[in-house]
Order: structure tokens, then sequence, then C-alpha cells
């Protein structure tokens, strides 16, 4: 029926309806169509493991058979199979209880990303100009193998480097076995927002080298320091998860939340109190609020312990951090510590969190130590309410030992040309993108005489590569993860592939141990599984003799029902494992001053970059989904933007949308401005993530990326990079930007929404 | 049996992470309609999170809530669709008949919540996008206003599921995309008829109220106010 015949027959029966039923025609004319004629699908839910972030929540994904156009043996055709078509959380698994995060929802995006690199490729114009003609699987293998020189006979090490993501996998552990057996260092870990500085001080506050879990659904009072824990820190699903029961999980009891932070994140936004400290200063104010609870006996000192006695003057009970001298520096009234001290004090239990910039200064680590110290004050460790570790499974397969180099250091030895870096392999990381300037790591990474590339995308640390092999997507491969934090729980997340690939890839690890049998020797007897799943099962078997969530008589089964679940888990008591033995005695530390890169009277703007709530750290830009989802706080989409006070605005004359200059001592850029009240008047905020010059159709030459006019400033206990230790002056260019908001209005809150 | 869909959002649980978001645009194919696109105002989103600012600098909150068709008892968007394109469906739902409508976007003007968008184009994935579509989920062409459902599709395939099981649907067990992801459980879906389901207890609560009262168009959708 076409629709002027439909539109005819629905005026007769409207009509007459309205004759015969007296003022009901709707019913009658609904009938002749009625809802759209649903007949649901089939499909299959197989468990998944998500890799958008470290986090490792456990996923489902809804497969339904569909006609793909797929490559196979090299040539584009057609065919029917198993496609995913929607991701879900594991309501299973303990990290994150069947949820997943906006990211994790886009995972699709992923594997149907029309920049997917769908074959391998060999360098054919000048390096970075992106031009590559396609090889055979054979003739890559055959090129990265002869580029793989075992470590000399006179000991000199293999010059080889490896690149990668951080890994908490079973890939992780292959590749250190590869590089072990050519005689090559350690792999390099890189992300940008790494997390060092709070493992570091973690290692020493409470014997565990790693990121911490909170139970937030038994807290009644949380302090977060900076830490955006309900959008981009540490495991943002399962701590979501926990805070919606803090909030309203119990019916007695609803925990505070208080945010302490420069810039309104979105985990700020949903605080009870929100607090500014001048950047840099919240360790102060972490021994502010210790000082008022030893002093006014409400906690005793010696409650700390370990953690305690890191900070000089703490059995003297902190007497230089007086509420009016971490006023003084802090910017925090006197009375507002006291009155924070009190309350976090009185609602047992209460917990602190330390996450995002104020690890990011130069005193990052002494802010971590003290936030630390004021947890073992408030009894919070391992304790109902508080913080935990998560265990780690028992598989002695993971274990590595070997300390790797830094993406800094590695780029200061080959612009030396010591030690000799001949080939580098780069998996899933771009720090041409992610690195301050004063790094040089393009011009370093030039000078490499041969790259290869595992990644799934060109971006522009890939670009320089001579040779790429394309990885699976997650959802076509096997995957693991042992998440670090999130749950009480020792957890490895495990799924087979959830769909065949879309084009002519191999996954990472089958590359490696595909190379390793060719070049034979030492190196084949080193990794002796054919595939990644032979490694994975042989891991697994290290498993089944321990009480956990899957139990079965044989290899075989347990190997099934593994997969079946999405993993295996402890199902022991929960709580944190032992401490380890720390490698170096404490000494008693003191909160030094944040330094800063520009001198105030020029650059007078603290520079806070940020994890982007749409793209981290630039990972997720190529997604359109990601793209288009407006920023919660901004509501921009498809750009960048600088936060700047409207008080500082108006002072400087600018307006919403102008396009204004951001320059430091290391670099400038321009965006347009957005001015928020959520910026103190002496910062502006900037969110990571765009600004790719090669990253695909969708992000490149799209916004500014602010990691590039970064200051190369280090926190010296670890020499992570300080992010949030750069000043930069800003200028008004005379022309708008392209600001493209969601929202119109800013401030109609209807007050009937406000409970009383 | 009758049955009244309807969903609670606790403000108080909702922290602004947008999971609903992305989750509504792989359940429901919606397009993304680019930079330009935006730009005019055109994104298609069925589900957004509202911010609201109060107060100066350092004194100063910000306040979320997410949006979607409110599924109104007394819609204004049905009573102006000259087609009949928008009407009431036997369980409550404001359905849209697709292949009816002409796109005079009436409805859109009359919705007071703004939760219907309209297709100014013809949605286009740049290959192999298009795999990722949802088959249950017809897609939408130009012309043709479209809006949350409350995943209909969802909905059908657990009552198909249950006529040919002969077991009644267990509360909780149909849920739409968005209260499936949401990190938080800041949503509830049920049946506000039953009086044991747990959506219909969370809407008996003392926070409980909905968007825009005074408009009276009883909207299904019922948000439990933030307590702070």
């Amino acid at each position: 029926m076409d629709r002027r015949s439909f539109l005819k027959i629905s005026a007769v029966g409207s009509t007459t309806a309205a004759l015969d039923a007296c003022g009901k025609p709707e019913h009658h004319l609904i009938r002749f169509i009625p809802e759209e004629d649903l007949i649901p699908g089939v499909a299959v839910w197989k468990p998944g493991v998500c890799t958008q972030c470290r986090a490792g929540c456990g996923i489902r994904v809804r497969v339904m058979q569909g006609e793909a156009e797929v490559t196979r043996k090299s040539k584009p055709g057609l065919i029917s199979m198993g496609l995913a078509k929607k991701i879900e959380g594991n309501p299973e698994h303990p990290v994150n209880h069947g949820k997943l995060c906006a990211w994790g929802q886009a995972g699709l995006q992923v594997t149907y990303n029309p920049d997917r690199i769908r074959f391998p490729l060999k360098r054919s114009g000048q390096r970075g100009s992106g031009e590559y003609q396609a090889i055979s699987w054979d003739d890559a293998i055959a090129e990265l193998a002869s580029h793989l020189p075992v470590a000399g006979s006179s000991g000199s090490p293999s010059p080889v480097a490896f690149l990668t993501q951080p890994l908490r996998d079973h890939r992780g552990a292959l590749i250190e076995k590869f590089l072990a057996a050519l005689g090559a260092p350690p792999a390099i870990h890189f992300e940008f927002f790494e997390q060092t500085v709070l493992r570091r001080a973690n290692e020493l506050s409470f014997g565990h080298r790693q990121l911490p879990s909170f139970d937030l659904a038994n807290t009644n009072y949380v302090i977060s320091f900076g830490a955006d824990f309900l959008g981009t820190w540490n495991s943002p699903v399962s701590q979501n998860h926990s805070y919606g029961e803090m909030r309203q999980g119990r019916t007695e009891q609803r925990g505070k939340f208080v945010q302490v932070e420069p810039h309104m994140s979105q985990t700020g936004a949903n605080a009870d109190e929100w607090v500014y400290a001048k950047p840099g200063t919240e360790g102060w104010l972490a021994l502010g609020l210790a000082h008022v609870m030893i002093s006014e006996r409400l906690r005793p000192a010696q409650a700390a312990g370990n953690a305690g006695a890191l900070i000089e003057g703490w059995s003297e009970g902190l007497p230089d951090y007086t509420p009016e001298k971490v006023e003084r520096i802090t910017g925090v009234e006197s009375g507002r510590i006291q009155r924070l001290a009190r309350g976090s004090a009185a609602h047992s239990p209460a917990v602190a969190v330390i996450g995002g910039a104020p690890l990011a200064h130069t005193n990052g680590f002494s802010n971590a130590l003290a936030v630390n110290a004021l947890n073992a004050l408030l009894g919070s460790v391992e304790k109902p309410g508080g913080i935990f570790f998560t265990p780690r499974p028992p598989m002695p397969s993971l274990s590595t030992s070997r300390n790797s180099a830094s993406v800094r250091t590695l780029c200061e030895g080959i612009l030396k040309g010591s030690p000799a870096v001949e080939t580098l392999l780069v998996f899933n990381a771009n720090p041409v993108f992610a690195s301050p300037p004063a790094w040089r790591v393009q011009e370093a990474l030039a000078k490499v005489p041969f790259i290869a590339s595992f990644g799934s995308f060109v971006d522009e640390t890939s670009v320089l590569s001579d040779l790429i092999l394309p990885d699976h997507s997650y959802l076509e491969s096997w995957v693991d993860n042992i998440p670090e934090s999130g749950t009480t729980e020792a957890v490895v997340s495990l799924a087979s592939p959830a769909m065949l690939p879309l084009h002519h890839t191999r996954p990472m690890p089958d590359v490696l141990l595909d190379v390793a049998h060719r070049l034979g020797g030492d190196m084949a007897r080193a990794v002796p599984w054919k595939t990644y799943a032979g490694v994975l099962q042989a891991a697994f078997e290290e498993l089944r003799s321990h009480p956990g969530s899957v139990t079965a008589k044989t290899d075989d089964d347990f190997w099934t029902a593994v997969q079946t679940k999405g993993g295996w888990w402890s199902n022991e008591a929960k709580g944190s494992p032992a401490m380890r033995e720390l490698n170096r005695p404490p000494s008693p530390t003191k909160i030094v001053e944040p330094a800063f890169d520009g001198a105030a009277s020029e650059y007078p703007f603290f520079f806070l970059p940020y994890a982007s709530q749409q793209f981290s750290d630039g990972t997720h830009a190529n997604l359109p989904w990601m793209q288009e989802m407006p920023d919660v706080i901004s509501t921009a989409m498809w750009g960048t933007w600088v936060e700047i006070n409207p008080q500082t605005a108006s002072r400087l004359r600018i307006q919403k949308g102008d396009l204004i200059e951001v320059a430091s001592q290391h670099g400038k850029l321009q965006a347009p401005a957005l001015l928020t009240p959520g910026i103190a008047p002496d910062a502006v905020a900037m969110p990571v993530g765009q600004g790719h010059e090669q990253y695909g159709r969708y992000a490149s030459h799209r916004g500014a990326n602010p990691l590039k006019i970064l200051a190369p400033q280090t926190e010296p206990e670890t020499g992570a990079l300080a992010w949030a230790a750069t000043r930069v002056k800003i200028t008004r260019l005379g022309k708008k930007g392209e600001l493209i908001l969601y929202a119109g209005s800013e401030r109609e809150w209807p007050s009937q929404f406000q409970h009383r | 049996m009758k049955r009244q869909w309807g969903m609670v959002i606790d403000l108080d649980r909702c922290t602004g992470c947008e999971a609903c978001v992305v989750a509504c645009h792989a359940e429901n194919n919606l397009a993304t309609v680019g930079r330009d696109g935006a730009a005019r105002g055109r994104t298609m989103h069925w589900m957004r999170v509202e911010r609201y600012w109060e107060g100066e600098f350092p004194e100063v909150r910000l306040r979320f809530q997410p949006v979607l068709c409110q599924q109104c008892g007394d819609a204004p968007c049905e009573s102006v669709c000259p087609v009949y394109a928008t009407y009431h469906n036997p369980e409550g739902l404001n359905a849209q008949v697709y292949n009816r409508c002409i796109g005079t976007r009436y409805c859109g003007n009359a919705c007071p919540y703004n939760a219907r968008v309209f297709n100014f184009f013809n949605p286009v994935w740049d290959k192999p996008l298009d795999l990722q579509l949802n088959p249950d989920v017809s897609v939408r062409s130009v012309g043709i206003m479209e809006k949350c459902t409350f995943c209909i599709q969802r909905i059908k395939q657990v009552e198909i599921r249950s006529q040919e099981s002969k077991q009644p649907i267990a509360d909780g067990e149909i849920q739409p995309a968005c209260v499936q992801s949401c990190p938080a459980n800041a949503m509830v879906f049920g049946d506000l008829d039953d009086p044991k389901s747990k959506v219909s207890q969370l809407a008996r609560s003392n926070r409980a109220t909905r968007l825009l009262r005074e408009v009276g168009a009883q909207p299904n959708v019922i948000y439990l106010r933030s307590v702070s």
C-alpha cells in the first residue's frame, strides 16, 4: 500500500469510527497498522572482556547472523557470519556487575571502524607519509623476522625495543618471554595518564604496588583529592556502581562525598561539598585534616602505622600543619578544614581517595603519601567501607621481574645513540601524540632504522613505521585480563573470539609466536605454543586446583567452563593480599612545594589538562559515537575548548566561543573559549584527546592537543611526567573558534529537584 | 494483563557518566550527524544528560539530569499529529509509526521535553559501520520524526517469550538499553500498575517528582530528587 492510498483508507476509517465510537476514533484507526511488527532476531550472547580502558570489565557480546563484506586470502567478498551487535556488561563479573560505561558501549565502533587497517602493509613512500603497499602475511612475518637480531655473544643486548600499552594479561607475559629469549631489554609500557606515582606511594604506605579499590557501598564519608573516580580514573564502572549504593543503597544511611580539586570534574559535580584547593597543595590539606584529628584526639596518631611514619612530624601531631598554616598554603579556610576533619572522623567508616592532577605535580608523590597517611588515620585500610588492594590470581605464568625503562629514557638513548635501537616494535602506544614536545619522541623515532607496528589504526606513532602487522579487534581475539583494582576478589577474565575477523588481520601474540618459530632454536623453545589460545589454555590449567567460581574435573572441562563464564574469580574471603616486603626502609617525607614551569609574572595561569570523558587520553577520538556524545559538563561535541572562569574572561574581554591562544614556554595552541564557573580565576583547563594529526577520518585535524604545550616537568621519586605543572598565558585572537555545544541554557535547574 | 510501563531515575545516584547516551545509540540505530550536523543542532540523541550550574566559583555546584521521552499519559505530541503517526499503545507507550510519519514536526514542537528528533537527512554509516546496526530496530529515513521507545523491541521480545513459555514476566526482566548499562543503577524500569514492582515502589518515594508537572502531561518517567 502506498502512502496516498493508506491515507485515504485512514480518512474513511476515521470518519466511520468517529460516527460509531463517539470520540475515540484512534482506537479504530490504529487497527490498520498496529505498532511495528516486531519479530526479534535470534541472538547469542558471548562472554567477552572489555579493553577500552585498563579496568578489565567483563562483557557480553550480542552476536547475530548477518552479511558482511570481508577480506579472505586478500580478496574481498560477501559472506554470512556471526556479527557483534551490542555490548553489555557481564552480570556475574566482580568488577562491573553487568554494567558498562560509554567507552565500553562504543566498543562496536572499534571493530567496525572504517579506518581499520585491513591487511599487512609495507612502507612505500617517505617515512610518515602514510603511503603503504599491501603485502602478504608470509612476507610481513619474514620481513619482521629479518629485523630481529639476537643478543651478541659478547653480552651486548639485542638492539630491539618493544613499546606497548600497559598489558595486564598473558600478552604482556608473552612479550617478556619473547624479548628475554632475544636478549633484548624488557618492554616499555606507555600510557599518558600513567599511575606510577600512586603505585609507588601505595607500595611504601601499604605494601602494595598497585592501584587501590574502594568499598564505597559501605562508606559513610568520602573525601577525594582530584580523583575523577566516577569518570575516567582507575575502575570507573566499579566505582560508579558502589557510589550508587553509597548514596541510596542503604535505607538508614546516605554517604557524604567531598571533592577537593582545582577544576570541577564530572566526579566533582556529584559532590555534596566541592572544595577548591590551589593546584599541588592537596597534600597539605590532607595533613591539615590529620592535624585536626590528632590534636582534637578524634584519632590516635599511632593508628596510621607505617603510612603515618612516612610523614615527617607525624608522631608529634604534625605541628607544621595547623589549620591556619594550611589555609595560607591551600586557600581553604581554617574553619572549613576543622569542619571537614571533624566530619570525616565522626562519620566512620570514612575513606580518602587521591588521583589525577594532585599526583601529576612535581610533589605528587608526597601528596599521595599524605593522603595515604590520612586514610590510615581514618582507619580505612582494608576495613569495610575503606580502601583495599585486589589480590592477584594464583597464576605463576604472569610473574615478571624485570624493570623497564620509560619512553623518555628510550628517546634520550636513541638520540644519544646508546644503547643502540635498530628495531622498534610498537603495540597500541602513541607517544608521538601523547608526550610533551621536549621529549622529542618523533625525532627519536625517525632515527630508528626499522619500526614495526601491530596496531589496528594508523596514528601519529604508527605512521612512522616501516611495516604494519594489523591486530584483530578485541571482539575478534582471545582476550584475557587481570584487573588491578575494582574488586576485592582475585579475577582473571577470559574470552574466546565473539566473531570471526572482518579483515585480513592477525592477533599480535600469534604474530610473535610465528616469528619466534621462524627464527627457530632458542627462540622457538622459549615460546613453544602455536597460538595465543594455547598460551591461555596452559596458563588456566594452573588455576583449576584453586577454589573459585569455576570447578571442573578435567582441564578440558575447566577450560570450557571458564570460557562460558567469562573468566575465573576466587570465592575466598574478601580481603587484600599479604603486605609485600619493602625494598627500602621508609624514611619520613616532608611535603615539598610544587614547582611550575614558567614564571607567574609572564605565564599567569595554571594549565590543567584532564582525561576527557569522551576520549580518555585520545584513544577513543576515532569513534563517532564518542565524538557526538556531548561532554557532560561543557556539552561540547566534535571539538576542543579551553575552560576559563567568567571573571577572568570578562577581565580579558573574552566571550564564549572566542578563539584564544594558549602559550607555554614549550609551545602554543589555539582553541575556543568556554566560560565555566567550575574553574579558578587563575587557571585554565583543557580536555586531552583531540588534536590528532593522524587518526582516521573522525579524529584527524579536529581540535587541539593540549599535551603539545606541556613542559617536561617530572616527579623526582618516580620520574613520571608532572603533567599539571605547566603555566601558560592566554591571548584573545579576535575571531570566533568552532565551539559546538549541545545545550542552550545553563542555569535553569528546577528547584523541585532539590530534596530538602 | 494490562501494564503501564514506566521508569524511575534517581538523581541522587546519577553521576552524569553518559553510558546511557551511548547505549541508546548502539541499541536503537541512532545516526551520528557529524560536525556540521551537530553545529546545526541536528544530533539524533534520544537520551541526553542535562546539566545546570549553580552559584559562582568557588561555591559552585553542577547538577545532572538524564532526559528522555517521558512517555506521557496525556501526551501533547499525540493530539497534534495530523496522520496519527504518534499514538498511545495499550501498554501506555507513546509509539511512533514511522511509515505513517510525513514529517510535519508538529509533535516535536508540542513536546515540552524536547524529546523528539527529526531526520533532516538519510542517515549514513561509513562501511563497515553499518554492521553495528541492530536488526530488531528499523532504520529511519529522511523526513521522519523519531524518539525514545523505551526499547520497545526489548519489551516485545520478553512479552513474546513469556507468551510462549506461559511464564509471567518477572519484575526487572525487561531492561531498556540505558537502564541495562547505567553503572550507578540510577534507572529502574518496570510496570507502574504492579504495586509490588520495584519501579512503582520507588515511584511512591517521598523524593519522587516529575519533570514540568505544571504542563499536565502525566509523564511515566519519575525522577527521584537529589538529596544535597
